[in-house]
């Protein structure tokens, strides 16, 4: 099957000028500005798939912007190959336009003046979409966004949960086979991002697009995302499922057990680490890199000692990214 | 015509919604013609005060605010949104531009309505209509040709030194800053016959800054003062076409300098 995004060796390096301390290094600067180079996204490489929905995610400044700007034909890369529904956006950007639809979470791109509801037809217009296809693309992004209640208003004039859901909708309408989303859900209230996570699953579902989405929000990567391409300093640090991520960055489980006699001699099971021992409570935890899955240890346990109570305490991914980013960043630092 | 269409399409909306305020639409075109006071005095000074200017008659002098306030007028009503480009980039505007199948130039002009033309244009018809009223000239056919190319020229050029400033900003948002540099020096030496002015002032805003080609040479050339002028008469005669020329390579411009936009925050 070919890749609905097909991502190669993309770098983009911005030159900008180092500032040198005090008045004399600002006068200095001026006269001999020194140029540096600044490498936004270094030789990145990946592939999504029709109809799946890859989660971009990585620290500020790692990259994430650069590379949707890119892919979205914003910006021309300064090396590399990128191919979005079959097309090189910086290329052919108005050919790429009709193939994508975007959304970024801290910009409108709607018409401030106009009330939303014409802002949609102006765009019915632009992308040459027939009015009954559109009406009906409309009423169903109703039932699911409840656009109807504010979609006479003016943009300028909609809450920023309101104008985000005007926003998908407009990157939506024309039935764009791939879309990208930079931090849609940024400042949402919770019921809000619910909806709009709940719209972009049936996107993703019902309607086979492929969406490559920005967020540092885990939960929503969590319940959207099965993939997640992880990026720091403008390189590819880790491309691989949920799974994957929470393994390799210190999937931090403990398993509490409670035994049923005090006195019974407790040691490591295999790739499980014994915590801590104070009378009948004990805590495992893994042990390297071998260690089992929560639910494997947790069978271990039951299976090695009788126990009258047992609880498990799992990390979730907010700390899986959280080690995550910490490792590489170290890493980076070392390097 | 799809284009066509979306352009009166979206301008009529734009309209419509600046009408909605109606304080805010009524000032904004009182602001359009407050602005031009400048121009308003200087020729009720040139009209009650003085004779001519630079060897021209009163009546033919002010056949060069006329020209350039018109051919200003309809550059802020048709193209003048290119003017402050750097706002567009710093609020992202130019990234959602470029997420759409159209031309950004285009998204740039369709930004808003300029209400304030009406103002421009307001002031600039009533003072063609008193230049023409009070002008010697026998405005044959070719003549009145010549003077709506000269309009049309004035505009182009216009918009062609705003599109420089524009795509420069495309790359550095600062220039912007130029533009207004720009508005000031159009609006200050524009109205003037420039054989007043210094010669090193007259040729900077003939080479350096065409300034010159916007109403100054053609209303010489219309009032037959075309040889007098320090520039070839042909020079001076071709400045419409030379305004479109200009603006043909200011778009050329724009969208080299498209192909290198870096953005905003990376």
């Amino acid at each position: 099957m070919t890749a609905s995004i097909e991502v190669r060796g993309l770098s983009r390096t911005f030159h900008t000028t180092v500032r040198r301390p005090g008045f004399t290094g600002v006068l200095r600067s001026l006269v001999n500005p020194e140029r540096v180079e600044k490498h936004a996204v270094s030789d990145i490489s990946f592939d999504v798939a029709p109809g799946e929905l890859l989660a971009l995610l990585g620290p500020n400044g790692a990259g994430k912007s650069t590379t949707i700007k890119m892919l979205t034909g914003i910006l021309t890369p300064t090396s590399g190959e990128a191919r979005v529904a079959g097309v090189v956006p910086y290329r052919e950007r108005e050919r790429n336009a009709r193939n994508i639809g975007a959304v970024f979470g801290q910009r409108t791109q709607l018409w401030w003046d106009l009330p939303v509801r014409e802002s949609f037809s102006i765009l019915r217009d632009i992308y040459e979409v027939p009015k009954a296809e559109h009406a009906a693309r409309l009423r169903e992004f109703d039932e699911l966004l409840e656009l109807s209640s504010f979609w006479d208003t003016r943009v300028r004039h909609l809450s920023l949960g309101q104008r985000v859901r005007c926003d998908l909708a407009a990157a939506l309408l024309h039935d764009p086979p791939v879309v990208f989303l930079d931090e849609p859900t940024i400042g949402m209230d919770v019921v809000v991002k619910e909806q709009v996570r709940e719209f972009l699953r049936y996107q993703v579902a019902e309607r086979g697009r492929t969406v490559l989405l920005t967020t540092h929000d885990m939960t929503e990567v969590e319940r959207l995302a099965e993939r997640v391409v992880l990026v720091n300093h403008g390189r590819l640090v880790l491309d691989g499922t949920l799974d994957e991520v929470r393994r390799g960055f210190g999937s931090t489980w403990q398993v509490r057990a409670t035994l049923a006699d005090p006195h019974t001699p407790v040691g490591p099971l295999p790739g499980i680490a014994l915590v801590s021992h104070d009378g009948p409570q004990v805590v495992f935890g893994p042990d390297g890199p071998a260690a089992p899955t929560v639910h494997q240890a947790l069978k271990l346990v039951i299976e090695r000692y009788e126990v009258t109570g047992v609880a498990v305490d799992e990390a979730d991914l907010e700390d899986v990214m959280r080690a995550a980013y910490a490792e590489v960043r170290a890493k980076a630092e070392a390097a | 015509m799809n284009a066509v269409r979306i352009v009166w399409r979206v301008t009529q909306l734009n309209f419509r919604a600046q009408l909605e305020y109606r304080t805010e639409f009524l000032m904004m075109i009182a602001i359009g013609a407050i602005w031009q006071v400048s121009v308003i005095v200087f020729a009720t000074v040139l009209l009650t005060r003085f004779a001519g200017m630079g060897g021209w008659d009163s009546s033919d002098v002010l056949l060069i605010p006329a020209t350039r306030m018109l051919a200003h007028g309809l550059f802020v009503l048709f193209l003048g949104r290119v003017h402050g480009l750097g706002r567009h980039i710093q609020e992202g505007k130019i990234d959602a531009y470029l997420l759409r199948p159209m031309p950004v130039y285009r998204q740039v002009q369709l930004e808003h309505f300029p209400t304030n033309a009406i103002g421009d244009l307001t002031v600039a018809v009533g003072l063609m209509v008193g230049a023409l009223g009070r002008s010697h000239l026998d405005w044959t056919p070719g003549r009145i040709a010549y003077l709506v190319a000269a309009v049309l020229g004035g505009m182009l050029l216009e918009a062609a030194l705003f599109t420089v400033v524009a795509s420069a900003s495309l790359r550095f948002p600062a220039a912007d800053y130029w533009g207004r540099w720009l508005e000031e020096l159009l609006g200050t030496f524009g109205s003037y016959p420039l054989n007043v002015l210094p010669r090193a002032v007259g040729g900077f805003l003939t080479y350096g800054l065409p300034l010159a080609f916007v109403a100054y040479f053609p209303a010489a050339v219309l009032t037959g003062h075309g040889h007098s002028t320090g520039a070839p008469y042909w020079l001076a005669a071709a400045s419409p076409f030379l305004g479109l020329l200009a603006y043909l390579a200011s778009r050329w411009l724009w969208r080299w300098a498209l192909g290198h936009y870096t953005g905003v925050n990376g």
